[in-house]
């Protein structure tokens, strides 16, 4: 057996030093290339750093931005370490997590993580894209043939699946639905950057919105968007003489449930118990290698593709137990002056969708107490990245 | 006439499709351990063993969970239509997808029967309709 110590080495030795952000859109009019430079240049800036000091970049294995294209529109000289994690959603914090191994076993000294797309005006994700013609799907390992030819093709469709389930075996209601949906509207509403923070929403306005894949209605959907976000992870020693108080990376850590199933995203419906997720074994890794429980987190940014999502991992990491995700939802205990506030810019329900990057940015702006909806002396964030196939999740906590 | 076909030529799950050509229903199981194993995999994760191989099932199942799509998203599949996920009576752990037209009222672990629809210019899915085999 591998020895377990190593599993503490990187705790609070490297820290998010920059972050920054484009304006998150539904038709950006630019290229991602662009998004992804703009996102990063201010990264950089935020920092105190300029370009020549970043010699790596991290990316999700889903972004159609190569490293080494952002390397040369930023002009960068020194590139000397690139790497894509994923998948998808699960990549931002696995990001944090693969730039620690960058820094920590010098291969790089400041890396660059980043996410850019245009998710609204050009490449829907999540299958809610265009389709013409005859397709041939699946094969080649994906095992995608079992489910797209039957019409089961989105993200939305596959929690449809997963929010049925959890209603029938745990009784969770629409209006638990709600409170997610509403919680992160809430808090959109106090940022001003955020998609819909001049738009509230009421448990009336959910009700009447159409349904898209039953139980989930359109207000249960993130919002598909154009943008782009980019933060600079150097180690602790070296944040601590730049612009900004670092926020420390605590502790990172991946999972996959136990019962996972070979393919990608379809393949959950065919696990025993659709929802279990991989947040609780990377939740279990996560908390022994922080050394802290969910009770100790002052807020969290909860990956909330479908508000079933934030119900889902708010019970695999622990926040509650199994099928209390609704009731906790419901309670307030999620928003601003509440126990635990999430998603404290708006999230991806009512923010913007930049695949869990924005996320981390968010965690970050709180921990140095310069957010919009600022939560008083938040000092540790959970950030969990998307729930399917597998879980990741980071601890960050202000340097003291 | 927009369609998706199912891949059926990866040879770890082409035994699947081929049965169904033939209006059988398979599963892939374990010869050694007895596990059922879906999606198919040559490899049994629970003993270790590749003495694997395709069975076959009596066609019936129960209801896991379902979504009625009132959501256009393909031109191949026109809203409303409802996915549903049925475990089998054979083999509990294999969960199969399949699509009934329109917005069937339907229950939880309510019996469900196999059905084989051929596809145009194509290969055969099993598909599942409310009902219990006759």
């Amino acid at each position: 057996m591998i020895d377990d110590d190593l599993a503490f080495a990187g705790r609070d030795k490297c820290a998010v030093a920059g972050i920054g952000q484009t304006a998150f859109t539904r038709d950006s009019g630019r290229g991602v290339l662009s998004l992804a430079t703009e996102a990063s240049l201010k990264a950089i800036a935020d920092a105190g750093l300029t370009v020549d000091d970043i010699d790596g970049i991290v990316r999700c294995e889903q972004d159609t931005v190569r490293p080494y294209s952002l390397a040369a529109s930023l002009g960068m000289k020194d590139l000397r370490y690139w790497a894509d994690t994923g998948p998808g959603g699960v990549a931002p914090c696995m990001m944090m997590g693969v730039a620690m191994g960058a820094l920590l076993s010098g291969q790089a000294k400041a890396v660059l993580a980043f996410r850019s797309l245009n998710g609204r005006s050009e490449a829907r994700l999540g299958g809610s894209g265009r389709y013409d013609g005859v397709e041939v799907a699946g094969g080649f390992g994906s095992y995608d043939e079992f489910f797209l030819p039957y019409g089961l093709q989105t993200a939305g469709q596959t929690f449809a699946l997963m929010a049925r389930r959890h209603m029938l075996d745990y009784g969770t209601t629409p209006e638990q639905l709600a409170a997610v949906a509403m919680t992160c509207r809430e808090h959109a509403n106090r940022t001003p950057h955020a998609q819909m923070a001049q738009r509230p929403l009421t448990l009336d306005d959910y009700h009447a919105s159409r349904m898209i894949s039953s139980p989930l209605r359109l207000f249960d959907y993130c919002l598909e968007s154009d943008g782009a976000c980019a933060v600079v992870i150097t180690t602790a020693e070296r944040a601590k003489d730049l612009a900004k108080p670092p926020v420390l990376i605590r502790a990172v850590a991946g999972g996959a449930p136990r019962d996972h199933r070979a393919g990608m995203m379809f393949p959950v419906v065919t696990r025993g118990e659709i929802t279990e997720i991989g947040g609780r074994q990377a939740g279990t890794e996560l908390w022994r290698r922080a050394g802290m429980g969910p009770q100790d987190m002052d807020i969290a940014q909860i990956y909330d593709c479908f508000t079933i999502s934030v119900i889902l991992q708010l019970e695999a990491f622990g926040f509650c137990g199994k099928g209390e995700g609704g009731p906790m939802a419901a309670s307030g205990a999620l928003k601003f002056g509440g126990q635990m506030p999430i998603n404290t810019g708006g999230g991806h329900l009512s923010e913007g969708y930049v695949h869990g990057m924005n996320h981390i940015v968010q965690a970050v702006r709180q921990l140095r107490g310069e957010a919009d909806m600022q939560v008083p002396d938040a000092e540790t964030c959970l950030c969990t990245g998307g729930p399917l196939p597998v879980g990741s999740s980071v601890v960050f906590r202000k340097a003291a | 006439m927009a369609s998706i076909l199912p891949n059926d030529t990866d040879r770890e799950t082409a035994g699947f499709f081929a049965a169904a050509a033939e209006g059988r229903l398979v599963f892939r199981a374990c010869q050694d351990c007895d596990h059922a194993l879906h999606p198919p995999t040559d490899h049994c994760p629970h003993c270790g063993g590749w003495n694997t191989a395709w069975r076959d099932a009596k066609g019936s199942g129960t209801l896991y969970s379902w979504t009625t799509v009132t959501h256009q998203i393909h031109p191949a599949f026109p809203a409303p239509y409802t996915l549903v996920v049925v475990e089998l009576d054979d083999a509990p752990e294999v969960r199969l997808v399949g699509r009934v037209d329109g917005t069937p009222e339907l229950a939880a672990g309510q019996p469900m029967q196999v059905w084989f629809e051929k596809l145009e210019g194509g290969p055969t899915l099993p598909q599942w309709k409310p009902g219990a085999p006759a």
